[in-house]
């Protein structure tokens, strides 16, 4: 049998440095297959869809809301070729009901011990409009490691140097965020990997850096500190979201190649202020995640929030416009409130305003988001930014004799297309 | 973010988005010749779909579990106080309307009400 699996492209936000990155969901999925099952992988970020390509059933794989149009669309076509269309993926699950009427079948879940039984379906001419696994969560131990050889690694290559390679050690989060929608489609619990499978799976990976999209380590002191320690001898370096503030578990991480996190930066504190220093004197770099647009944010608040994120040492800073995503705390009271005005999910991107902030005008908002890119990045580009981290990582690896130069062969191009140079 | 006992009497269980299994704080009072409906979000508690999310489905089900008329309710959604530092975890409380379509309440209308207002449907 074979799956043609695609993860539909999605627009891009205007003025920031785009870097595509190989996609975990897919291939995580692609793990969960029988083996009988032979599968081809169409990232659209990165190349065309061969609409001929010989196949038995296309799965969509859909992780954005800012996906699922382009992921519709897809499907559309495909079925009016006569071909059967299954969706998954998180946004499936959040825009299930509107995926319904583009799909033969969506699946809602993770997919670990279950794909045997909907493939049966499949040949046996049974195959059911909804496979409903909300709220019944596999056993991680289930979890195989991810299909990353079902990736064209030469699409994921930026001038030579190769991507980082997405992993996952845990799932599920036991916080619940206002903007977030992972309890809903997790639960609200945190469910780490066995360290040893998840360990066997990195040192699996071709790569030695590798971004680990975790919702957040810091929910089991004990279990993220033998993660880290089985680490070490990996010499992996790797991006996380936040780690825990405390100096023994961010000792281990930087042992472990803990190269930079994510870090939301939510007020102006002297909290922040410790916290970011604290990352820096165990070398780790740190990505300030703002979100914009928060009922308790005003004009002045947002202005020197920005001012703040200039005298913090911060090594990147990524601005949001908060995005009401379904099933979130934030959609609810929204739509509640009557405030939501744009319901188009193109514009969910985290870049658009799409409900009436409660102290500014939606246009106002637009502007400080537009402001505070600027800002930050006025006396050193993205990629000037950018280009100063990746250097501590080469320093890294040199050091712990783990540098692999880039490569020449790919050197003039960027995610597969001729780098056009400005000489 | 664990909620106040005060905000209900009852954890109602109920089926959420795609069979959710979901939870919410249940209170029933009397206003004038109605039965008063007020549901209460759990967060941590609640491990499916929300109340707001459900509201459509939830309200049914209170109505069929409890035998009341659903054309004689007040329908009453709160987001409690969580003592929260973040202000959007404040006490909230909505008064929420809605048509029937073939028995399920939908166009769901929102007005939010004031502790005053509140005070007078029911009293937590």
């Amino acid at each position: 049998m074979k799956l043609k699996l695609i993860y539909p492209k999605w627009k891009k936000l205007p003025g920031q440095t785009t870097f595509n990155l190989p996609p975990h969901g897919p291939v995580v999925f692609a793990a969960s297959l029988p083996d009988y099952v032979d599968v081809s992988f169409t990232d659209e970020n990165v190349e065309e869809i061969d609409w001929d390509e010989d196949c038995d059933m296309v799965g969509i794989s859909m992780m954005l809301t800012t996906q699922v149009k382009r992921g519709w669309a897809i499907a559309d076509r495909y079925r009016a070729m006569g071909k059967k269309v299954m969706f998954g993926g998180i946004s499936t699950m959040l825009h299930a009901d509107e995926t319904l009427q583009h799909a033969d079948s969506i699946f809602l879940g993770e997919s670990e011990g279950r794909m045997e039984q909907v493939l049966d379906d499949w040949r046996n001419g049974k195959l059911q409009k909804v496979y409903n696994y909300m709220g019944k969560l596999p056993d991680v131990s289930l979890i195989k490691p991810a299909r990353r050889d079902l990736y064209k690694r030469e699409l994921y290559n930026h001038k030579g140097v190769q991507m980082v390679d997405l992993f996952h050690a845990s799932r599920g989060c036991r916080y619940s965020c206002y903007p977030c929608a992972v309890s809903y489609l997790g639960g609200r619990c945190f469910r780490p990997r066995p360290i040893d499978a998840a360990i066997e799976e990195m040192a699996g990976i071709d790569n030695n850096r590798l971004f680990i999209v975790d919702n957040s380590l810091a929910q089991n002191t004990q279990w993220e500190m033998d993660l880290f320690r089985e680490m070490i001898p990996l010499k992996k370096k790797f991006i996380s979201h936040t780690i825990e503030d405390n100096p023994k578990v961010l000792d281990l991480a930087a042992q472990a190649g803990s190269w930079y996190v994510y870090q939301a930066v939510y007020d102006t504190s002297d909290y922040i202020k410790e916290r970011v220093k604290r990352y820096h004197d165990y070398g780790i770099g740190v990505e300030g995640t703002i979100l914009l647009g928060l009922d308790n944010q005003t004009e002045d608040d947002i202005l020197r929030l920005i001012d703040f994120l200039l005298n913090i040492d911060l090594d990147l800073a990524e601005f949001t416009i908060l995005a009401p995503f379904p099933h979130t705390k934030a959609y609810d009271d929204l739509m509640r409130q009557g405030r939501i005005f744009d319901t188009d999910w193109d514009h969910y991107n985290a870049g658009q305003v799409v409900y009436q902030p409660k102290n500014m005008t939606p246009q106002r908002l637009q502007e400080l988001y537009e402001y505070a890119w600027k800002t930050f990045y006025k006396d050193e580009t993205q990629e000037e930014k950018m280009f100063k981290l990746f250097t501590k990582v080469l320093l890294k690896e040199m050091e712990d004799g783990t540098y692999q130069p880039r490569d020449r062969r790919l050197a003039n191009k960027s995610f597969g297309h001729d780098v056009i140079r400005n000489i | 973010m664990k909620v106040n006992e005060k905000y209900f009497d009852e954890v109602f269980d109920f089926s959420g988005q795609w069979d959710m299994p979901s939870k919410c704080g249940l209170k029933l009072g009397k206003f004038g010749d109605k039965v008063v409906i007020l549901v209460t979000e759990l967060y941590q508690n609640n491990p499916g779909t929300s109340v707001t999310y459900a509201a459509g489905s939830l309200i049914k089900q209170i109505c069929d579990a409890y035998k009341l008329d659903i054309e004689n309710i007040i329908y009453i959604e709160c987001n409690p106080d969580t003592s929260s530092k973040l202000s959007f975890y404040d006490e909230e409380c909505f008064i929420v309307t809605f048509e029937l379509k073939e028995g399920m309440p939908v166009n769901l209308k929102y007005r939010q009400l004031s502790s005053v207002e509140l005070s007078k449907y029911i009293i937590i």
